[in-house]
């Protein structure tokens, strides 16, 4: 029975225990957790700054308008020793803004002529500030900005160059004025080194960039101007704000605003003051010697060159060597903007200049002054009928206008013909006779000058007189006389004793009167009351009969 | 050793209820008092323990690599991970705090999962070591677990209260929930181990008792 039965071979199952799937889900897990975490983080990216001034590793956000979007997670020397380099992990999806024109700043409280900015950050901390590019590549690694820019890439507006011989006041953050108004600012100064010239870029707002044009001037409106014209002097000062943090203005001349309008990238020359800008609107196109048979002190380089008071061209050079030795005039080189001069002189717009036609129809060039106080001058070219009839020379090359004495040369040679005249007066029979008369005079001088003696003397006397003691006191006496006086008027007067006693006397001789009235009337009535006497009573009792 | 003398109730065929505790005999399948499937031991313990040892483990690393909470106040946002808060407060000389923190939150886990896998080693007979020792290790394993929470409790309630809006906000990291499910999985390993396993050991190994 044992024998043949099978011994069942038990078995056992070998199945792995379902408690090893929570390790299995472990792992999944925490490697979703570890990988979510990788993926969460962005790219990192590096910007290189100068200083690490207020960045702190771990603490410090990067920012695009205020929003965060990475962290500094390192700050390391960079490898030169000459600046840091922090390491930034952009916060995902932000990786479309690390192009390479993306500029980054570090965004510390700024205090500074100009502005006051940052002031947030005095509690938060400093924080880096991305500025995002449209275009470009994309790229890891930066060099940050020291100085945040003016204006953003995106900012719409028109970017200009100018270039100056010298920085001047204007510094970034300067402003540039249109007629007093603000319509941008200084973005960015650089020196050129080749050039040896400063290059500023500045930035004019959008709405305002139609002002600019490829004719404009900009100029340095940071200076004080002081100028003395017809009026008197005028004194221009900048703005305060111009003054402590520099400023640029421009404008474009009044007959070329029809230029086409700049463009971003334009170069444009940056001018010490307007004077200049306004005078470098010329271009000159032809020089033309001056000879004068006079001085020309008074005018310089730069001295403008007018036609009937419309500039047209200026100075270029007073100098002897335009002329041969033993020549006395003075050669003045002048150069002219011919498109001016027509303009001017209404020749037609399209006919070459003829200054030889011009010559022969009186034009001539004259010193005239500009100011009589600083008694510059200035070249006045203009038409005369009453010249005598000359032609165009050429000098060394140079058209050579020929020129008229000036007004003021004019002035000399009348004033020297009225002198000639005085001189050919008869003055020494005029000084003779006057010689006769003055000695006529000098007797009756000596006559008046007795009586006047005498007259002194009677002076004398009379102040004397008045100086005496008697005269003194004379007024004193006349006081005390008039208040003796006043007094006894006083005692005339309502209130006087005198006039009591008067009353008195008056009422006393009235009262005397009266009772002499009362004797005449008894007596009228009765005569023989002289003798009797009167009624006991003056009320007579009727009697009865007797 | 005098444990060497005693009778075990697997030898005879006996098994204590899970539940209840009661010693019946093994073929019961069931335990007469409160119907609990008998068994002489837990089934797989070991298999059991390891795997959830190893899951700890593998939790292990994100809860230290990555982020335990986020601070977002004035000065920007600061993520910190358990490590680093270590190193903060040693900086700051907190020195007890940060002891603390080290103690409960990084060395703990460790030595918990390293001592239950030295348990796991002595009851499958590959390595030895004293009874008193294995059991007060278990022991200790077992009361510590319940207590490794501190940090995610930390965390809990410090992002609830801590919610002022711009001034600080914090946020639990990434790293809370793998902490929490290093913590979790040690204590379910730490229950899953059946200690019996450690004296079943010498029970094989004894040449008397064989």
């Amino acid at each position: 029975m044992s024998e043949n039965t099978v011994t069942p071979k038990v078995k056992r199952r070998r199945r792995i225990s379902s408690v090893w799937m929570v390790p299995v889900i472990a792992l999944i897990l925490a490697g979703w957790l570890l990988w979510k975490n990788r993926i969460d983080q962005g790219p990192l990216i590096t910007v290189s700054f100068e200083t690490a001034e207020g960045i702190v590793a771990e603490k410090t956000e990067v920012r695009c308008k205020s929003v965060k979007v990475g962290i500094v997670e390192k700050v390391l020397l960079s490898d030169d020793l000459n600046g840091v380099v922090a390491e930034i992990r952009m916060d995902p999806g932000y990786e479309a803004l690390l192009k390479k024109k993306t500029r980054f700043w570090v965004v510390r409280p700024r205090v500074s002529s100009g502005a006051i900015s940052g002031l947030g950050t005095l509690i938060t901390g400093a924080y880096i500030e991305l500025d995002p590019a449209e275009e470009g590549k994309t790229s890891e690694n930066f060099t940050g900005l020291e100085e945040p820019p003016v204006k953003g890439n995106n900012v719409p507006g028109l970017r200009l160059t100018l270039i100056a011989e010298e920085a001047g006041p204007i510094s970034v953050g300067s402003v540039i004025y249109y007629r007093g108004f603000v319509v941008g600012q200084v973005e960015r100064s650089t020196l050129d080194i080749e050039a040896r010239r400063v290059k500023f870029q500045v930035f004019i707002e959008e709405e305002y960039a139609a002002l600019v044009r490829k004719e404009t001037r900009f100029w340095n409106a940071t200076t004080f101007n002081v100028s003395a014209g017809a009026t008197g002097f005028n004194l221009q000062t900048p703005s305060l704000q111009s003054l402590v943090s520099g400023g640029a203005s421009f404008s474009t001349p009044q007959d070329r605003f029809d230029s086409p309008v700049a463009e971003n990238g334009d170069v444009f020359t940056l001018y010490t003051d307007e004077k200049a800008a306004i005078d470098a609107s010329f271009t000159p196109d032809k020089r033309v010697l001056l000879l004068f048979d006079q001085s020309v002190r008074g005018l310089e380089r730069g001295s403008s060159v007018e036609y009937r008071g419309i500039p047209f061209g200026r100075v270029v050079d007073i100098s002897l060597k335009y002329l041969e030795k033993g020549d006395p005039r003075v050669p003045v080189l002048v150069e002219v903007d011919t498109n001016a001069f027509k303009k001017a002189s209404s020749v037609d717009q399209d006919t070459e200049v003829d200054l030889q036609k011009a010559v022969a129809n009186g034009l001539r060039a004259r010193l005239a002054y500009s100011s009589l106080i600083t008694s510059s001058l200035y070249v006045d070219l203009d038409f005369y009928d009453d010249v005598p009839p000359e032609s165009l020379t050429q000098l060394n090359g140079y058209d050579v206008i020929p020129t008229r004495s000036s007004g003021f040369a004019m002035i000399e040679t009348k004033l020297t013909s009225i002198l000639d005249k005085i001189d050919a007066l008869p003055l020494d029979q005029t000084l003779a006779s006057f010689d006769k008369a003055a000695g006529e005079a000098a007797t009756t001088l000596a006559e008046s000058r007795t009586t006047i003696t005498k007259l002194n003397n009677a002076i004398d006397q009379i102040n004397k007189l008045v100086g005496s003691e008697d005269t003194q006191n004379l007024p004193r006496e006349l006081t005390q006389t008039l208040a003796e006086l006043k007094d006894s008027v006083e005692s005339l007067g309502p209130g006087g004793a005198v006039q009591g006693d008067l009353r008195r006397t008056l009422d006393e001789l009235r009262s005397a009167l009266r009772a002499f009235e009362n004797l005449s009337n008894t007596i009228d009535e009765k005569p023989n009351s002289l003798l009797f006497g009167r009624e006991s009573s003056g009320d007579p009792i009727p009697k009865g009969p007797r | 050793m005098k444990d060497h003398s005693v009778r075990y109730a697997a030898d005879e065929g006996l098994a204590g209820c899970h539940t209840c505790g009661l010693l019946s005999p093994v073929d019961e399948k069931y335990c007469p008092r409160c119907h609990s499937h008998l068994l002489i031991r837990k089934p797989h313990s070991l298999a059991r323990t390891v795997a959830l040892l190893i899951a700890s483990v593998i939790f292990y690393v994100p809860a230290m690599t990555l982020p335990v909470m986020t601070v977002q106040g004035i000065g920007g946002t600061e993520a910190s991970t358990l490590m680093s808060g270590v190193i903060t407060f040693w900086e700051m000389g907190s020195y007890p705090v940060s002891i603390i923190i080290f103690t409960a939150s990084i060395l703990i886990p460790i030595l918990k999962i390293a001592a239950l896998a030295w348990l796991c080693f002595a009851a499958n007979g590959n390595c030895g070591g004293s009874q008193r020792v294995l059991s007060t290790a278990y022991h200790i394993t077992e009361i510590v677990g319940r207590w490794s929470m501190v940090d995610i409790f930390v965390v809990a309630i410090l992002a609830c209260l801590v919610q002022l809006g711009t001034l600080m906000t914090i946020t639990p990291g990434p790293a809370a929930i793998s902490f929490a499910a290093v913590v979790i999985l040690t204590m379910l390993a730490a229950m899953s181990f059946d200690p019996r396993l450690l004296w079943d050991r010498l029970r094989h190994h004894s040449p008397t008792q064989a």
